[in-house]
């Protein structure tokens, strides 16, 4: 692989250290989405880089673009719920989950 | 190549700003910010279809979607985040970025790259030929997405 996909590695890799650091310390619901969607971002990232490298950077578009319409799918829906679970705790808190009954 | 690593220092720092910033309005436009730059790095790798999708459905779209879930729900303003969750990510960032430069120099053209057909064609061939049944696969999910927020959304009945 050349020199330039370990650059892209290294950069996708920070965002997904970053995105899982925020998974595990954060509490807010809305945030933790961010989470997720910041390792999306290095994911895609990687998924081009190694097109590029490789000199096959149709295919790999062609996934990047398959991502990123199922990420608007899952991000509505997760959003959604989201405001659904607001509408019944009054509270975006991710501990207040745990407690909830019936 | 500086500037794809200038563009690819924003795309860090906006989405570190996005995970840690205390207004979560501005947290989602750092987001959409980062999606920019991402879109950029696509253009400049010869990708402008994915460039293309990633401004205009990530950076837009999303973003509204983010920001309309925001305002409906006051923004989690209760929610107390933990202190010392967000004095330690610092450290946590630049000693992970420390590893991972240290393992990237080890690995540099250690990893072989597999023999791969050339491509040809354009986009088109590829995406509606080659990958029809990722295409197939899409409108399921997004017909699913559209059913569960319907059904997120449905009024409720009087014994509920």
């Amino acid at each position: 692989m050349t020199n330039a996909w370990f650059l892209y590695l290294f950069f996708s890799l920070g965002l997904i250290g970053a995105g899982i650091y925020a998974l595990l310390a954060k509490r807010n619901l809305i945030r933790l989405f961010i989470g997720i969607e910041v390792i999306g971002k290095g994911v895609s990232l990687l998924l081009l880089a190694t097109g590029f490298a490789r000199g096959n950077v149709l295919l790999a578009q062609a996934l990047v673009v398959t991502y990123i319409v199922i990420e608007v799918s899952v991000v509505a829906t997760a959003l959604a719920l989201i405001i659904n679970v607001y509408q019944h705790t009054k509270s975006l808190d991710i501990r207040k989950l745990a407690k909830l009954k019936g | 190549m500086i500037v794809q690593t200038a563009l690819l220092i924003g795309l860090v720092l906006f989405s570190v700003l996005a995970l840690f910033l205390e207004d979560l309005i501005r947290a989602a436009i750092s987001l959409a910010l980062a999606s920019l730059l991402l879109g950029i790095i696509f253009f400049r790798m010869g990708a402008p279809y994915a460039g293309v999708f990633e401004i205009s459905v990530v950076a837009g779209l999303i973003t509204v979607l983010f920001i309309l879930t925001i305002a409906l729900t006051n923004a989690g303003k209760e929610v107390r985040e933990s202190k010392l969750a967000n004095l330690a990510f610092p450290l946590f960032f630049v000693i992970f970025i420390a590893i991972d430069a240290f393992v990237m120099k080890g690995l540099l053209q250690k990893i072989p790259s597999l023999p791969a057909a050339a491509e040809s064609g354009t986009f088109g061939d590829v995406l509606w030929k080659g990958r029809t049944l990722d295409l197939v696969g899409q409108i399921a999910v997004i017909l699913a997405g559209v059913f569960s927020v319907l059904a997120l959304f449905r009024k409720r009945d009087k014994h509920d």
